[in-house]
């Protein structure tokens, strides 16, 4: 034989290679192993041996409750933190890159700006300010600076002035009817629909991405099956069955997520399948598949990571799709009136509208901000992120 | 095993297509070895399968609609019978492949070290620093310059000669034994032809690993073969000796492709007609349709037995039978032009 080689294959044990790689994994899975094991852990103890009204720490008696869907909600920001914002922090040139492409957009950083304050708001606000609280003397209160007739409030808390009712600094936008401050609301709020953001987000992404990709890259039987199954999940009347669950089991919030998310997936697996066939046709998965790697291997690291523009890109518009059911079903009285969301708070306000129009305005503009912000993220996410354009510009 | 067998020996391979129109048998029937340490070159015009018989090799053919038949032997093992787990561990490991295009090749999303990286954390279970200096070591190896900086770039910001020197780098990680090379040349423009085929004859010097290129370009083929194998529409049309095939073609094909080339011959011409519909080849010789001396035994029955015209030089074609006078044939052969011998190449 010519070769020196000492390692022939025919004397290369196999169950060393079966085996490699196996334990070896990146920094990311395990500072997301590490913070989501003890929190998961919690949220089971939670579950499993705190009693629904108890507080979750009740032997350090700070009074703190947590719910199972607040520890999905840390979970699912887990994984963000972990895969999304650690990758970027980690990969400095391409952030800058993605960063200069996106601040071209303006709208979209004044845009990314207000999804931050929302974010932040949402995720710290409760911890500083208490849940809004029912007060029937504090009625009908107008926002700082406005005015409403004496004739329509209990008890005016600010200064009253030729009968009319001016607002304090204590209610900045005023109170509802039950004296609830539509300021705290609306923070409150923030973190509701970052709720939905994220959960709604995370189980749609992992849903879709897996079934597109399996689908596009296994073809045949496979790919026919898991189709058919996106076209019944599709046609799926999800409100009619929504309304139906709301009936049998009430309308809790976790309930809305689940029920939305769970027949939300299919247009997205629909467009992974899509860009990961395209993905799957070049000519790098097939020298990927040349080089041995595993099918896992080629969907995880090749077609997955190709087609994460397009899917980072489908999941911000459809976040607000999302947020805005949410209010809309509020509005209409079948959404979960025990939690203080901006849909709850809009449908709160629909009948004293004529005098105390700011319970209707307030949480109405921040929706609105915050579902135009989304589609104004996406949007320069897509110019941004899409690697087509420079590589076509290559050509 | 014995010290005489091949590194890579392909018997009787067949590799088909279903498609709508039909069975597209793209490769009929081929045998080749290619020996430790050895070029072999395939030559073909665009579609008579060379590159569907060197991706049947390690079965990356799409299966279905593909399917490959026949044996190939590696090292004595039968790829064709392995099981996908095992024969993953020996494709990029033992065969390593590189493709026409290093610009469709590299994954656009990451940076080329780390595509490096990755292929060799396929095969082997070895820290991120470790690998992070193989990478860096076989860029070097492979004539990049600043290999550590060039690390960190993106494939865009690699030139096409550049990019095919990382498909080299990537396809050393697993100091393979076999490198299977389609047309890496092919979309390059002549210069840097020359320095990657020198950068391959040195490679292989170092790595002593056998390598099977695939190309139409008969000047890249007398650079850098051993043995050559001419095929057409599936089948191989004549084999052998790098020197023997340029001084004797002996097969009808052979010579037209070899009047082909610019510089041999008075004027340059092209071979009239096309290749014949794969889903439905011609009796006798595939090549009889567009051959000038085909006669009627050349349309019947299947593609002649190969003859063996001596030094390993072996050719498809009813001249060479006994009975025939090949000196008709032989007498086309176009020579190299110092070459002064014109006898005729076999007496039957």
């Amino acid at each position: 034989m010519a070769t020196q080689k000492p390692d022939r294959f025919d004397e290369v044990n196999w169950d060393e290679f079966s085996g490699s790689n196996r334990f070896n994994f990146s920094v990311n899975t395990i500072g997301m192993l590490l913070t989501s094991i003890p929190w998961l852990a919690l949220g089971y103890y939670n579950y499993e041996f705190v009693g629904p009204r108890e507080a979750t720490f009740g032997f350090v008696n700070n009074g703190t409750t947590l719910t199972n869907l607040d520890f999905i909600f840390g979970f699912t920001l887990l994984l963000f933190f972990f895969y999304l914002v650690l990758p970027l922090y980690q990969n400095p040139r391409m952030t800058r890159y993605y960063w200069k492409e996106f601040k071209r957009n303006r709208p979209a950083v004044v845009s990314l700006v207000w999804l931050g304050i929302v974010f932040a708001g949402g995720l710290l606000g409760p911890l500083f300010i208490k849940t809004p609280t029912q007060d029937i003397f504090a009625g009908y209160q107008p926002p700082v600076y406005a005015s409403i007739d004496s004739a329509y409030v209990s008890r005016c808390l600010g200064e009253v002035r030729a009968g009319q009712c001016y607002g304090t600094w204590q209610y900045p936008l005023g109170t509802t009817r039950g004296g609830e401050g539509v300021f705290k609301t609306i923070i409150h709020g923030m973190t509701i629909s970052m709720k939905i953001a994220f959960i709604t987000t995370t189980i749609v992404a992992i849903i879709g991405i897996s079934f597109g990709t399996v689908s596009a890259y296994a073809g045949g039987w496979v790919d026919e099956i898991l189709m058919r199954l996106v076209d019944i999940v599709l046609s799926f009347p999800t409100l009619l069955f929504f309304i139906m669950i709301l009936y049998v089991y009430g309308a809790g919030l976790a309930m809305f997520i689940l029920v939305f998310a769970a027949f939300a997936w299919g247009g997205m697996a629909r467009y992974v399948r899509s860009k990961a066939l395209s993905v799957s046709e070049e000519e790098f998965v097939k020298a990927t598949r040349i080089s041995g790697a595993s099918p896992y291997r080629i969907v995880r690291r090749h077609i997955v990571p190709n087609t994460a523009s397009s899917i980072v890109t489908q999941l911000t518009l459809l976040i607000p799709g999302f947020i805005l059911a949410e209010a809309q079903l509020a509005f209409l009285g079948l959404g979960d009136s025990s939690i203080p969301s901006w849909g709850q708070l809009i449908a709160a306000g629909r009948d004293p509208i004529d005098f105390a129009p700011w319970i209707v305005l307030a949480p109405g503009f921040v929706l609105f901000l915050t579902i135009l912000a989304f589609n104004f993220v996406g949007d320069a996410l897509l110019d941004a992120l899409n690697p087509e354009t420079e590589a076509e510009a290559e050509k | 095993m014995s010290a005489d067998e091949p590194l890579l020996s392909v018997r009787d391979l067949t590799t088909s297509f279903r498609t709508d129109a039909g069975t597209l048998t793209a490769v009929d029937g081929v045998d080749f070895d290619v020996g430790e340490a050895e070029t072999v070159c395939i030559v073909g015009e665009s579609g008579s399968g060379k590159t569907v018989a060197t991706e049947s090799v390690t079965r990356i053919v799409k299966e279905p609609p593909g399917q490959v038949e026949g044996e190939v032997l590696f090292r004595g093992q039968d790829l064709l019978s392995m099981p996908e787990s095992e024969l993953r561990a020996i494709r990029g490991n033992n065969i390593a492949h590189i493709f026409q295009n290093p610009q469709d090749a590299l994954n656009h999303c990451f940076t080329v070290g780390w595509q490096i990286v990755e292929a060799i954390k396929v095969h082997q279970n070895v820290p991120d620093k470790e690998a992070r200096a193989k990478a860096i070591d076989l860029l070097d190896e492979v004539g990049i310059a600043n290999p550590s900086e060039r690390f960190e770039d993106y494939p865009h910001e690699f030139s096409g000669g550049q990019k095919q020197r990382v498909m080299i780098a990537m396809a050393l990680v697993g100091n393979p034994d076999l490198l299977i090379a389609d047309e890496p040349t092919t979309a390059l423009d002549v210069t840097v032809q020359a320095q990657i085929l020198k950068l391959l004859n040195r490679l292989q010097d170092e790595y002593g690993m056998g390598i099977l290129f695939v190309t139409h370009d008969l000047g890249v083929v007398a650079e850098i073969a051993d043995r050559i194998v001419v095929m057409y529409s599936g089948k191989v049309m004549e084999r052998g000796g790098v020197y023997d095939i340029f001084e004797r073609p002996a097969h009808p094909y052979t010579q037209a492709l070899m009047k082909c080339l610019p510089g041999r011959g008075d004027t340059t011409t092209g071979i009239g007609g096309s290749l014949p519909d794969p889903t439905n080849p011609p009796d006798g010789c595939r090549f009889a349709p567009r051959c000038e001396h085909a006669v009627q035994d050349c349309q019947i029955g299947d593609q002649p037995e190969e003859v063996d015209i001596g030094d390993d030089h072996a050719v498809s074609c009813v001249y060479y039978r006994t009975g025939y006078d090949s000196s008709v044939v032989a007498d086309e052969t176009m020579g190299t032009g110092t070459e002064t011998d014109q006898e005729g190449p076999a007496d039957d």
